[in-house]
């Protein structure tokens, strides 16, 4: 992408909230009131787009969050004669506190709890402000002061709109950064595969309480904006069918963009204002609108209108429909290397783990040395799942030790493994399907903390060396396996073969030092299977990694590995070249039940 | 402990609609795996219909428990088939919208029809009120105890033997082993709904006099008999009874001994303490442990 999109990408949104301002001081009194709210709105509808959009969590809250704003930069305003950019500031500090609070229980529910933890904090937060009513004015509400902001007295319909548009085009400014870059990538990650994200350092619960951070301070900014605007702030408006409204406006605008909120956000808000004679049917109009919605058009107006325009630009369409059909290139055949030194990087020692009565892993050991490819086989049952999860830190051991280069791994967490230079892929297919290729890929760097990627998404925005060389690392890892002519499709539209590439792709861009490959061609056609494995052997000889294979396609592990240990019954039975141990009776009698004696 | 008494019996009185409530609820859940956020509008439409049927038309009041639950039945079963059945396939999160918006405009739609705020309801019965041990008990109260109580109790044994019910929780623990047992997934999702509808209709029809028919009958009776499933544990139909009562009597002891304000908040404490220290409920079914 040019420079010049990139930036145009990044700051349109806000650019066309700044239009929209600018057109509204054109216009008289009522219209720069309408669009001021729909401003408020807009900044509502992006902030839950990070929330429900991005990490897919329900809130019933919005409206209280808002209140919480609303009401932070007015009591201080009326009680302590705080100014009100302070007072704004102030807000900003609560709406994050609110967001972590709800967060608390949050990050631990889905579904319909969290949607009814939601609808708690909604109703308790609105019962305490009706309550404290020497604090708030109870629910007869308090009158809020005109805003002053560096003398300038905020009085007008054109005033407010200056100030409104100015600073929500900020904060939306601000979101559509986050968004587009590395947080809210990591944030899809979180949101649609737990288990992958964590492999790869990305904390889900610390992504989860995040997106509920950002998005209350988005809210409860956009509260503090309109506060002086509404002039009267009493509790009711900001109830519970406020809060469900609000939920609306990324579902009918489309989740997974800032401009689905803006839309939404806009267009709802507006709507009844314009359409006032049945301004009364319009709750009942709402939710039929948004059980259409998720019924028919899950992308919502976005989606639709990004339809529309792929049917008009077809040639540039057709061009990628075509490349996502190509087969991967084919990797050119290498030798193995045969140089291989016996020194020891993962060692497995002793290792037990119980299910109640069933001893999965039995004392179980295994070295893989530095650089090498070892094959852990057994028949269904014998624990090697289990050795393998504990391995890659997703279950924990009951006894034994498990050593990376001299670091003991069992304490560790699994999103730490990636930092010693441990990467794994999954036996079904764990990519993040709504993300592209290369950010997929790019989150297989590892450096995912969300304050890293708060960091990053910002240099994303401003087009840093930093960002161009993850880019690039991304994209010579993708190249590596194949798939670079598929760097911008989404990896959920990949075929089995191709996913397990960018798998492959993902593991090795943060050049690590072991890779855990978890059954890596179950499901591939038969054709792919033979590039797969030379498509390891290459990674093994160029990048020096060595790798750890779970897998039952014997001829493919034998022609892959140069050690493999057998389980059975969760005990490690044999070990050895591939050749001496599939020899071997015992191994014979595990697999076939052949009887050695005859 | 007379003033107590009184107490415990108006707690126990809203406890047996909230139970009722809650028990649609499990039963939806129980053989769907999904919580049906419109329950709440399905019970006001419920009163709604008990205030056209006992006032509007006056009719005999008997008639209003016979006609309603099957009605609002057949109304969660055809909304089940209109919306819910093309939306199976889709997560979690798509349902829980899409039930919160259904339910909003179903009770918008009520409110349109009839712009009113409240519409009272007379009780079904208006004799002379027991005492026990100094402690008034009308006969309308004793009934939505005892009444909504023996029928709660009803459909718990009904589902614990019947055939439906145990499709339902066969359903609920693998919907694709139960279809090959020969369950229809179709069916059985319809009939869950049907009989959490009609518990919904019924739940309505006891509530209708003792709060008024109104929008916020909605809200207040989902998020009832949503704490008083958690209590109990969100698929046990005796806990969800049990909660129910729970909930009824602890609101009750809050409004009389603290504040009218904190009876609101003390349903949303108790679900916040169970979901996270107890998250299986208080009374939960017995499961075999997974090895």
């Amino acid at each position: 992408m040019s420079d010049l999109r990139r930036v145009l990408a990044g700051i349109g949104p806000a650019l066309v909230l700044l239009a929209l301002t600018a057109l509204g001081l054109g216009l008289d009194n009522y219209p720069k009131f309408v669009i001021s709210i729909a401003l408020v709105s807009m900044l509502v509808g992006a902030s839950l787009v990070v929330l429900v959009g991005l990490a897919r969590c329900i809130t019933l809250a919005a409206a209280s969050v808002m209140a919480i704003g609303a009401y932070t930069s007015s009591l201080l305003a009326i009680h302590l004669g705080i100014p009100y950019l302070i007072g704004l500031a102030g807000a900003l500090l609560t709406g994050a506190l609110a967001g972590w609070l709800i967060a608390l229980p949050g990050t631990r529910f889905r579904g319909h709890n969290l949607a009814m933890v939601t609808l708690v904090f909604q109703s308790v937060c609105i019962i305490l402000i009706r309550e404290a009513k020497s604090l708030t004015g109870g629910a007869e509400g308090i009158h809020v002061p005109a805003p002053t902001l560096f003398g300038w007295t905020v009085r007008t319909d054109g005033d407010f709109l200056l100030l409104i548009g100015v600073f929500s085009a900020l904060a939306v400014l601000v979101l559509t950064v986050l968004v587009r870059g590395a947080f809210g990538k990591n944030l899809q990650a979180a949101a649609g595969n737990e288990v992958a994200a964590e492999a790869f350092g990305v904390s889900v619960p610390a992504y989860l309480t995040a997106a509920f951070v950002v998005s209350s301070i988005g809210i409860a900014f956009a509260g503090a904006l309109s506060a002086p605007r509404v002039r009267i702030l009493d509790p009711d408006s900001y109830g519970v069918l406020p809060s469900i409204f609000m939920l609306a406006y990324p579902i009918v605008g489309g989740m997974h963009s800032i401009w689905g909120g803006l839309l939404g956000g806009g267009g709802l808000r507006m709507l009844p204002e314009v359409l006032r004679p049945v301004a009364d049917y319009q709750e009942l109009f709402f939710a039929s609108l948004v059980i259409v919605v998720v019924m028919f058009f899950p992308g919502g107006l976005v989606e639709l209108i990004r339809r529309a325009v792929s049917v008009v630009r077809r040639p540039a369409d057709d061009r990628r429909a075509a490349s996502e059909h190509t087969a991967a290139r084919r990797p050119a055949t290498v030798q193995p290397i045969v140089a291989e030194s016996p020194e020891p990087l993962l060692q497995v020692a002793g290792v037990d783990k119980h299910f109640g009565a069933l001893h999965a892993v039995n004392s179980a050991r295994l070295v893989v040395p530095v650089g090498g490819i070892h094959g852990l086989i057994g028949p269904n049952g014998a624990g090697k799942t289990s050795l393998f999860n504990i391995v890659s830190g997703f279950l924990p051991a009951d006894a034994g030790r498990v050593t990376f280069d001299g670091t003991s791994l069992l304490d560790l967490a699994a999103r730490d493994r990636i930092r010693l230079g441990i990467t794994r892929t999954f036996q079904h297919v764990a990519v993040f399907g709504q993300l592209s290729c290369l950010d997929n890929v790019i989150i297989g760097r590892g450096r995912n903390g969300v304050l890293a990627a708060v960091g990053q998404s910002l240099d994303e925005f401003r087009g840093s060396a930093h960002a161009a060389a993850a880019r690039n690392e991304a994209l010579a890892a993708l190249d590596a396996v194949g798939l670079a002519d598929l760097a911008r499709t989404p990896a959920g539209s990949l075929s089995l073969g191709n996913q397990r590439r960018l798998e492959i792709a993902r593991a090795i861009v943060s050049d690590p030092r072991l890779i855990l490959l978890d059954e890596p061609v179950s499901g591939v056609a038969e054709a792919e299977i033979d590039d797969l494995r030379e498509l390891l052997l290459r990674i093994n000889a160029e990048r020096k990694i060595a790798m750890l294979v779970v897998e039952h396609n014997i001829p493919f592990v034998a022609k892959l590995c140069r050690s493999l240990s057998v389980m059975g019954a969760g005990a490690i039975v044999a070990e050895g070249t591939p050749a001496d141990v599939i020899a071997l009776p015992a191994v014979r009698q595990l697999y076939f039940g052949e009887d050695v004696a005859a | 402990m007379a003033e107590l008494g009184l107490v415990l019996i108006a707690g126990a009185k809203f406890g047996a609609i909230y139970a009722l409530a809650a028990l649609g609820l499990v039963v939806v859940h129980k053989a769907t795996k999904t919580v049906n956020f419109a329950h709440g509008a399905f019970a006001m439409l419920g009163a709604f219909a008990s205030f056209l049927v006992v006032v509007h038309w006056q009719w005999p009041y008997w008639m209003a428990y016979v006609l309603i639950p099957p009605l609002i039945g057949i109304v969660a079963a055809l909304i089940e088939f209109l919306i819910l059945r093309p939306l199976r396939r889709a997560d979690m999160f798509t349902v829980v919208i899409a039930t919160v918006f259904l339910g909003i405009a179903l009770s918008e739609a009520f409110r349109l029809t009839y712009n009113t705020e409240l519409l009272a309801v007379p009780g079904m019965f208006v004799g002379m009120p027991f005492i026990f041990g100094g402690v008034f008990v009308t006969q309308e109260t004793l009934w939505v105890i005892v009444g909504a109580l023996v029928i709660s109790s009803a459909c718990v044994v009904l589902f614990r033997y019947g055939r439906l019910g145990r499709g339902m929780r066969a359903m609920a623990s693998n919907v694709r082993g139960a279809q090959l047992c020969g369950y229809s997934v179709d069916r059985v999702y319809m009939f869950a709904w049907f009989l959490g509808g009609a518990m919904a209709g019924l739940a309505g029809v006891f509530v209708a006099p003792v709060s008024g028919v109104s929008v916020e009958l909605s809200i207040a009776l989902i998020s009832a008999g949503f704490v008083a499933g958690v209590i109990g544990g969100f698929d046990s139909l005796k806990g969800a009874i049990l909660g129910g009562l729970l909930l009824g009597i602890t609101e009750s002891l809050a409004a009389a001994y603290i504040s009218s304000a904190f009876k609101n908040c003390i349903s949303f404490l108790l679900l916040f303490i169970v979901l996270m220290w107890r998250p299986e409920g208080l009374f939960p079914e017995k499961v075999a442990r997974r090895v």
